[in-house]
């Protein structure tokens, strides 16, 4: 597995796929906090949902990195597709984690905030990046080309799968006429609206982890939805 | 021959199209089997099955061997492998799980087996199609392997780089390496292959292979004095042409068995026959080809 995540993360960096989405969250999050004093939980919302979008973006060319026809042979070496397919989710999982960590210390090292946030307020800012990171991996790996035989419809379904997920936060009184409706779409809205909170919190309610929970189930869920089809395309 | 593994009874259908019905065949220890039939005949998907990429719909693969291990070179050479011949293969060897020691003496060998040792600092995607190919049997031999399988393993390379694989493949069967391939060059199977194995209407038969179906026969072409007879060796040939030249003399054109053939020509020339040309008579070449 340490070998696979390896040549995988090599085979990535060499493909310098990930230069675009990096360099384009650096900017943005530069350009973010380029004006002080910012308030922290907005700025955090801005964030996240920026890297939401980019994550999408990493998670395609993370899972297209490797030549189609070296993916078979790797696999065989892997000796189980599950297994070839976890790395791809694990470095995927790993740069949300590291950019979450980033986006959330950045404007705190460079003192971009009115005040001091809190230790809540980088939890919050922390589980919100990240869970929409792994939200977007989620949705993302769903267009790659395991699931999906065209390169161009890859693009055209993350992109609209992100961008109808946010949508989501908008159309929620829509939604909510059509009952159990909500529960069924990817739950970005739930994030953007903890971190329409006032920056004055004082203590994370409990019910804000049940709701970063419940997207971090969902996310595992549509995974789990990925290896379903990928076995059973395997199969067929 | 000890049996390497048994394909029992395999079936696959994709969508409406029953590929392979009911296929049976036994796979032995240090022969090369070619798969061969017409494009779409479902050779791919029968070595996928036995590879282990694709699942059958019924049936099984039984491996007679305990631990068998099976090298897959596939149809399509990757043509954006971003590292170079040795690590390429390193990655690969510790993606297997071999330690790192055995590892590195294992390519070492190879590179030098494959004539590539010059090459083994340059990124694989400045390679020639030909090189290429050469890396990915290279990947398939980096375990201790029993199986190779080639699916068309000389495909869309140029000529030379096809004689310098064939080279290397001849090399690979003289070490005991046992092979299953599909190709299309009859070249390859000529002088490489035991077994032809022909998948036509969902179904495997068992083909005469080129060395003990061909050159049965040869064709002697000789001048031959008019005054001379033909009597004694009349037994042995069989006349297809017989013209009379300008200086008086006949031109035969003869097929005779390959067995025979030794005879004929001393007989021929104790009776002052010149001969002109002599060529192997491949029918079932011609045959052969119909099966593409």
């Amino acid at each position: 597995m340490m070998s696979l995540l390896h040549y995988q993360f090599s085979n990535y960096i060499r493909t310098y796929k990930y230069l675009p989405p990096f360099f384009i969250f650096i900017l943005c999050t530069v350009v973010n906090y380029a004006f002080v004093p910012n308030p922290i939980l907005d700025s955090y919302s801005f964030t996240s949902t920026l890297l939401f979008l980019l994550m999408g973006w990493f998670t395609v060319t993370i899972f297209h990195a490797e030549d189609e026809g070296q993916k078979v042979i790797t696999i065989l070496h892997a000796k189980g597709q599950n297994v070839y397919f976890v790395t791809l989710y694990l470095i995927c999982i790993v740069i949300g984690f590291c950019l979450s960590c980033v986006s959330v210390l950045y404007p705190i090292i460079i003192g971009a905030f009115g005040e001091r946030p809190s230790l809540w307020h980088i939890i919050l800012g922390f589980l919100a990046h990240f869970s929409l990171s792994i939200l977007a991996i989620a949705l993302s790996a769903i267009f790659t080309r395991e699931l999906v035989k065209n390169r161009q419809n890859s693009w055209w379904g993350v992109l609209s799968i992100l961008i109808i997920s946010l949508a989501i936060a908008s159309l929620k009184s829509v939604i909510l006429q059509v009952k159990g409706l909500l529960w069924l779409l990817p739950p970005v809205h739930l994030s953007l609206e903890m971190m329409s909170s006032d920056d004055s919190i004082n203590v994370i309610p409990a019910g804000f982890y049940w709701q970063f929970i419940w997207i971090f189930i969902y996310s595992i869920l549509v995974i789990w939805l990925y290896f379903f089809i990928l076995n059973r395309k395997k199969k067929m | 021959m000890n049996t390497l593994m048994e394909v029992q009874n395999i079936s696959k259908q994709y969508k409406t199209k029953k590929v392979l019905d009911n296929i049976s065949f036994s796979i032995y220890g240090e022969e090369i089997v070619a798969l061969v039939g017409k494009n779409g005949s479902g050779k791919s998907t029968l070595l996928k099955i036995i590879g282990g990429i694709i699942d059958s719909d019924s049936g099984a693969v039984t491996r007679h061997v305990q631990s068998l291990k099976i090298g897959y070179v596939p149809e399509i050479t990757p043509s954006h492998v971003l590292f170079t011949p040795e690590e390429y293969l390193f990655h690969m060897g510790k993606i297997s799980g071999i330690p790192r020691k055995p590892l590195q003496e294992k390519i070492d060998q190879l590179l030098e087996i494959f004539n590539m040792l010059e090459a083994r600092s340059t990124r694989i995607t400045h390679f020639s199609k030909g090189m290429k190919q050469k890396i990915m049997i290279m990947q398939a031999m980096l375990e201790e392997t029993h199986l190779l399988i080639l699916d068309e393993p000389l495909s869309g390379l140029d000529p030379r780089a096809q004689n310098e694989l064939e080279k290397t493949l001849l090399s690979l069967k003289e070490k005991g390496y046992s092979i299953l391939l599909t190709c299309h060059e009859t070249k390859l199977l000529e002088n490489l292959v035991d077994r032809i194995l022909l998948i036509e209407g969902s179904q495997v038969k068992q083909l005469e292979s080129f060395s003990e179906a061909s050159n049965q026969n040869n064709q002697i072409v000789f001048e031959f004095p008019s005054h001379k007879s033909l009597d004694s060796v009349l037994s042995f040939i069989q006349i297809n042409q017989m013209r009379t030249l300008n200086n008086g003399n006949q031109e035969l054109t003869v097929t005779v068995k390959s067995r025979d053939t030794d005879k004929a020509l001393l007989a021929l020339l104790q009776h002052e026959a010149s001969i002109k040309e002599l060529m192997p008579l491949n029918s079932k070449k011609e045959q052969f080809h119909t099966h593409f």
